[in-house]
């Protein structure tokens, strides 16, 4: 039986910050969650079931959380679940509540994502609470300095993207990072942190939550909203390491893309997709992903950051709301790189909208770039490449 | 097998919440002796809730006095109390619905130790703790008879975010492998182990092979070389944070060990700057004294060869391997 057509009918946001110190963790989340409400035109009593995620407790150090997010999530009496894969669990979360919806078991889901760092502190989390952490910044330099070395990429590439996703945030008002002076000379000589990212080459740590309403395609159709069809996704795993493992182009990343275009049935992704919303937490995986996702071919990926195509204006657009760079509530931050594809296609992008966008991509990677998690949104249900 | 130190440590963190426009007066209140309820329609809702737990709706901040005294609707006895509980010795965790309350709040009430002088229906009334500090344990029951009449002064601030040490405590044996590997790197050797299926060498090695999905044991074990191969590395700038003792910059690389297949991560280099590394390029293991070498370190997560077992890596001046051939071992 083929899969209920499913759409994303509303979304929101929270303002993006350092610290949200005026409401609680519940208060952040059912605050996305009521925008995204507002936005479908519904009220929790249209909701069959809810989908949450977010990175590792340890990161607030709130076990469970979804016991206490039942009351401000209208979750009583309603089915919850909870989904964790690390950094991609945003954009997993998302996709498991597609599922719901695909499967035909509910009509109308409410998924959200959030984080709430100021609470506690990722890098001692990731560290096992111990002394000499890396944190995901350190774990990644390495690889990234072998993509370097293995393209011969420039080394102002990482500063370059650095530079485009934060004046992109300048036309996004939930964006945490408004950095209106920011150069490539800023960037450069800012501290070096992880060799060779430099401070503003990283992403903040942000509180906030982003949530979606999905429907199926009556309900989608009753809305009135324009609708986001979800007409692919894509989640694949491999283990942090094993011998063999190629760190700069993991093979679950390659096989989640070829998974999310033979499905959507994307012959020449760089073409026909319009723009997309790629998880970069730190500058150099804008071209390290457009490789290892196969929208540039191997060893081409920073010459198209270099030509400016992944700029607001360019031929592939990337992070047109600023990205992890400028925004990174964890847990949230794959939701937001889905729900900011589905608001390019329906057009409700506001100041960074890619005038016409049809067809765009939200992606996340969690763990030791070993959890991946895409969906491809459309304006039409079924568009012909 | 050898037998080495259990795994003992405290996970611990001192996470902090915002407390938001009910629960922060109601924890205010708490430390200025007054407890709150919260106005939800006709009723009176103490702990107090955001949202309205009938209709989702949220709830303005509308809070009421209630208690000091009230009724225990249910409850159960703690017989042995751990460190953590409010009281050290035997006490009772009760339901407690507080005079002008319409429903319970969860409570410790403390009889003196004794379980007979609590039960369903019977009165208690709160009493506060000299030290508050906007905390739900700034205050305490007792049977109403015990209760004692107390002047609070209230304190300036209102409470907006709290701080809470949560921890939890992992202790549990090494496990044989990773005890075996350990005892090796006491006596200067690295043990790897090796695949009943494929050859290939793990190292260290964990207990099972993850590509093949078989268990590896004792048996499939073997010395590896402590010369070896750089194959990724960068320079940390440490984060500060909570437990983190590093402060200074400092190298961290990954080696393939000659003869294995998988590299081991988290080498640090204290001796070389980032600028003098590079990938391919051969290091030797430098051992400290064996008198020296510790394995404290290692537990069933983390640590691979820590620093407390070798002095330093020290460059062969062998010609390097070209990166093109470390392809496949990029961690």
């Amino acid at each position: 039986m083929a899969p209920r057509p499913c759409a994303v009918i509303g979304v929101g946001q929270t303002k993006y910050k350092r610290r949200r110190d005026d409401v609680t963790l519940d208060g952040l989340v059912r605050e996305a969650a009521l925008r995204a409400l507002e936005d479908a035109g519904a009220t929790f009593d249209d909701i069959d079931a809810i989908v949450i995620g977010k990175a590792p407790d340890a990161l607030e150090g709130v076990m469970m959380p979804l016991l206490s997010l039942c009351d401000a999530l209208g979750a009583i009496g309603k089915p919850i679940h909870r989904v964790h894969t690390a950094g991609s669990v945003g954009a997993s979360t998302a996709i498991s509540a597609v599922n719901l919806v695909e499967s035909g078991m509910y009509d109308t889901v409410l998924t959200i994502a959030y984080e709430k760092q100021s609470e506690g502190n990722a890098t001692w989390a990731l560290s096992g609470g111990k002394s000499g952490g890396q944190g995901a910044g350190g774990t990644f330099a390495p690889w990234i300095r072998n993509y370097i070395a293995r393209s011969q990429a420039p080394e102002h590439i990482g500063w370059m993207v650095a530079v485009k996703d934060r004046l992109n945030a300048l036309k996004n008002p939930y964006a945490h990072l408004h950095l209106p002076d920011i150069s490539v000379e800023k960037v450069r000589e800012s501290p070096m942190l992880w060799d060779p990212l430099h401070f503003l080459e990283s992403c903040p740590s942000s509180d906030g939550a982003a949530a979606v309403v999905l429907g199926n395609d009556d309900i989608a159709k009753k809305s009135g909203r324009p609708p986001a069809w979800v007409i692919s996704h894509a989640k694949r795993t491999e283990f942090g390491q094993f011998p063999g493992r190629d760190t700069v182009r993991p093979q679950a990343g390659v096989e989640c893309s070829e998974a999310l275009y033979r499905k959507a049935g994307i012959t020449n992704p760089r073409e026909q997709i319009d723009c997309a919303e790629l998880y970069v937490p730190f500058s150099w995986y804008e071209p390290m992903w457009l490789e290892g996702h196969l929208i540039a071919e191997e060893g081409e990926g920073w010459k198209m950051t270099d030509a400016g195509d992944t700029e607001l204006g360019g031929s592939f657009p990337v992070n047109m709301s600023g990205g992890v760079l400028s925004s990174n509530p964890i847990g949230a931050s794959g939701m937001i790189r889905c729900l900011e594809a589905a608001n390019q296609v329906r057009g409700t992008a506001g100041e960074y909208q890619v005038p016409g966008a049809k067809i765009s991509i939200g992606h996340a990677y969690g763990g030791a770039a070993q959890y991946y998690a895409m969906w491809m949104v459309s304006s039409e249900l079924n568009p012909v490449f | 097998m050898p037998q080495l130190h259990d795994v003992d440590y405290t996970l611990e963190y001192p996470y902090t919440r915002t407390t938001g426009p009910i629960i922060g007066p109601f924890l205010t209140g708490l430390r200025d002796g007054r407890i709150l309820g919260q106005r939800c329609g006709d009723r009176v809702l103490c702990p107090p809730m955001e949202f309205d737990p009938d209709t989702f709706a949220t709830l303005e901040s509308d809070l009421v006095e209630v208690g000091p005294g009230g009724e225990v609707v249910n409850w159960t006895w703690v017989a042995e109390p751990s460190a953590k509980h409010p009281f050290d010795r035997p006490f009772g965790f009760a339901f407690i619905k507080l005079d002008g309350a319409d429903t319970a709040l969860v409570h410790a009430v403390d009889t003196g130790g004794d379980p007979e002088a609590m039960s369903t229906g019977m009165r208690v009334r709160a009493q506060f703790r000299d030290e508050r500090h906007g905390s739900v344990a700034d205050v305490y029951f007792v049977p109403e008879a015990d209760a004692a009449d107390q002047v609070i002064e209230p304190g300036e601030e209102p409470v907006t975010i709290t701080e809470h040490l949560i921890g939890l405590r992992i202790n549990e044996p090494l496990y044989p492998h990773r005890a075996r590997f350990a005892q090796g790197l006491l006596d200067g050797k690295i043990i790897g182990q090796r695949s009943p299926v494929t050859g290939k060498v793990y190292v260290p090695g964990r207990g099972y092979d993850n590509m093949s999905r078989v268990l590896m044991s004792e048996s499939d074990e073997v010395e590896v070389s402590d010369v070896g191969t750089v194959v990724a590395f960068t320079e940390l700038n440490p984060v500060q944070y909570y437990g983190q003792t590093e402060t200074e910059p400092y190298v961290r690389c990954s080696i393939l060990f000659d003869g294995t297949d998988q590299p081991v991560i988290g080498i640090d280099i204290r001796d070389m700057t980032v600028d003098e590394m590079r990938v391919g390029m051969r290091m030797r293991c430098i051992w400290r004294d064996p008198e020296e070498r510790s394995v404290e370190d290692i537990d069933n997560r983390y640590g691979n060869i820590p620093e407390t077992v070798y002095a330093r890596f020290e460059p062969t001046g062998e010609p390097d391997i070209p990166a093109d051939e470390l392809k496949e071992h990029s961690w």
